[in-house]
């Protein structure tokens, strides 16, 4: 068991179209036993990271640790780390069995202890039927539990897991995403998750970390993430359906701060501590955080419905607003037609406020 | 029903033009001397006969000689190897500048006619002490498939999914144990067919044998049956019957390995 220390690592790699950062400058603590999440779009640096801390790419430049011990330069047998791949990554021509053992073959340990592993082991993970079997002979859901069971047998310091779940049909994925935090909650290693898929992060973590381009966007615990993004990459990134972006200025008008979009005004409840110094900005509220209010309520703005989609157990209704569109989450109960008009309040305590216009646009606050 | 008659006539007319060589070439074989040449030809032969396989054996060296090649065959083709996985790996795996490049050069190196080579390798190997060696000739024919062996291996290594090796060099095997324990039972039908290729070159080459060796104890089969032919006559029987016997391992070993063959060529359908 160990706390993770990175330090200002860098990757970039030298191509014939000139050279590419994959990961610049990422700076992160984890904690001894804690459940931290590299979440983003492709080629946001999230493997880069990871496969430089399995030791399977070389940094440009900075450090890791692992406790007190400097790993940058160890070769990935010796760093007592166990990896989950998104392809599992099974031995094809071994038995489960023999796929288990395979890391304690390699560090040498006696055939009784490894029957003794594997033993235990086996039940955890509901493999005990088929741990004579070849991984062609197994379901996706079966060849999950067994890459897991091969990391979790060797007894690492650092668990590293690699978009695990997303091979799996949807069902399956929330199953095992269950399963997971269900073995960390138990085994309270040090696991570093690597997903594009923010549900997946948002109910599995300690803490997420949200990166694009090669860069750290924000870190922190989910609730954080969700309820102050640091930017709106983040505050577009985490949620389904996304956060709603409206662009337009902010502006000081009888002494009262109020961002004027296309077509509409929002009085906001008070200034960023620090104006930023171009009017230039963005409001964003979340689909859950616009209400239907009667048409005479105070601030009520007028739109009309172009689309409503049933998801089940709620709405999402397409809404007209100024001269973009945003989405308005309700309960399936909220029936609205399409072309209908209706009264939205924004709650002035759940809005968020980005300088600027493009994703990189940091939150006033 | 006409394609499936279209298909069948096809190969049969394939099957006759591969397969009649090698019935011809038997049936001489069992034929006494004096039948060998009647007009019009028998197509079995009127008395069966071992005669020639009986003065192969007693008459002629052909048990050293095919001692002979069988050790120079498996001698290259397991230089062929070792030499050209390792090879092949690195094509495939790191990123060596002018990889590509030397890629290529392989493939040129394989396309060269060796009639070329063999003067300046005759020259080479003299100074070497390497003529007149069963490892000499071995190491001549590696200018033949090594190429080949790291050109199709490369292919093959390619196609195994590199999350097999990190995975096992994750779980605590190096480098070469990953290859070793992971990465060549997914290319075992490439090295079978590329072993295959090896070892059928070496054993039916006859320009680098006959002239990089010239002691009779060292003979190998191709040259060595050429004796059999003289100015004034040519034994057809005792030609055909070493024939024959050295036919026979390799098909002996294609019907073995048909099933890997097939996977072979059809190079990345390691994942079955």
């Amino acid at each position: 068991m160990a706390n993770v220390r990175i330090d200002r690592l860098h990757k970039e790699f030298r191509g014939p179209t000139g050279t590419v950062h994959a990961l610049q400058e990422l700076t992160l603590d984890i904690a001894d036993g804690e459940f931290v999440s590299l979440v983003g779009p492709s080629g946001c640096g999230k493997s880069t990271a990871l496969r430089i801390i399995a030791g399977l790419e070389v940094p440009s430049s900075g450090r890791i640790l692992f406790g007190p011990r400097d790993i940058t330069k160890l070769e990935p047998r010796d760093r007592n780390i166990a990896m989950v791949f998104q392809s599992y990554a099974l031995y094809p021509h071994m038995t489960v069995r023999q796929n288990l053992e395979y890391g304690l073959r390699k560090r040498g340990i006696g055939k009784e202890e490894r029957a003794r592993k594997v033993a235990a082991i086996a039940p955890m993970l509901r493999l005990e039927t088929m741990l004579e079997r070849k991984p062609r002979q197994l379901s996706g859901g079966q060849r999950q539990r067994v890459a897991l069971g091969r990391a979790l047998i060797r007894d690492p310091e650092v668990f590293l897991l690699d978009e695990p779940l997303s091979n799996l049909d949807a069902k399956l994925r929330v199953h095992m995403r269950a399963e997971l935090a269900a073995l960390h909650q138990k085994l309270r290693t040090t696991m570093i998750y690597v997903t594009h898929d923010q549900l997946e992060a948002m109910t599995l973590s300690d803490r997420i970390v949200v990166m694009n381009h090669g860069v750290m966007q924000q870190v922190g615990t989910p609730e954080e993430i969700y309820s102050r993004p640091a930017n709106r990459f983040v505050a577009e990134f985490i949620g389904t359906p996304s956060m709603n972006m409206i662009e337009g200025e902010l502006r000081i008008e009888g002494g009262r701060p109020v961002f004027q979009g296309p077509g509409i005004a929002v009085p906001l409840p008070q200034a960023p501590p620090r104006m930023p110094a171009t009017p230039q900005a963005t409001l964003g509220v979340r689909p859950e955080d616009i209400a239907l209010v009667p048409p005479d309520a105070p601030g009520a703005i007028r739109a009309k419905v172009t689309v409503s989609e049933l998801a089940g157990a709620e709405r999402y209704h397409f809404i007209e607003l100024g001269s973009g569109s945003v989405i308005l989450r309700t309960p399936a109960t909220t029936v609205l037609r399409p072309g209908e008009t209706v009264a939205l309040g924004l709650d002035p305590a759940r809005l968020h406020l980005f300088a600027g216009a493009g994703e990189d646009a940091a939150a006033l606050r | 029903m006409l394609r499936l008659l279209r298909t069948y006539g096809l190969a049969m007319v394939l099957l006759t033009f591969v397969a009649f060589p090698l019935y011809w070439m038997t049936l001489t074989s069992l034929k006494p001397q004096t039948e060998v040449f009647r007009v019009p030809p028998t197509f079995l032969p009127a008395t069966w006969t071992l005669e020639h396989y009986v003065n192969l054996f007693w008459l002629t060296d052909f048990g050293l000689l095919f001692w002979n090649s069988l050790k120079v065959c498996l001698l290259s083709t397991a230089l062929s190897l070792a030499v050209g996985i390792l090879g092949a790996y690195a094509l495939a795996r790191f990123n060596v500048r002018g990889k590509e490049a030397y890629g290529r050069l392989v493939l040129l190196a394989y396309m060269f006619p060796g009639a070329l080579l063999v003067i300046p390798l005759l020259l080479l190997f003299r100074e070497l002490g390497l003529t007149n060696s069963h490892l000499g000739l071995s190491l001549a024919y590696l200018t033949f498939s090594l190429p080949f062996v790291m050109w199709v291996m490369r292919d093959f290594f390619a196609s195994v999914p590199v999350d097999l090796e990190e995975a096992a060099m994750i779980d605590g095997a190096t480098r070469l144990g990953a290859l070793w324990d992971v990465v060549l039972p997914q290319a075992v039908p490439g090295i079978i067919a590329t072993g295959i290729f090896a070892f059928l070159f070496a054993w039916n080459e006859y320009l680098y044998a006959l002239i990089l060796i010239s002691d009779e104890s060292l003979r190998t089969l191709p040259p060595g049956m050429m004796r059999f032919v003289s100015t004034t006559d040519t034994n057809w029987g005792l030609i055909m019957a070493a024939s024959t016997l050295a036919t026979l391992p390799m098909a002996l070993a294609f019907g073995l390995i048909q099933r890997y063959l097939v996977t072979g060529m059809g190079a990345g359908g390691v994942k079955g």
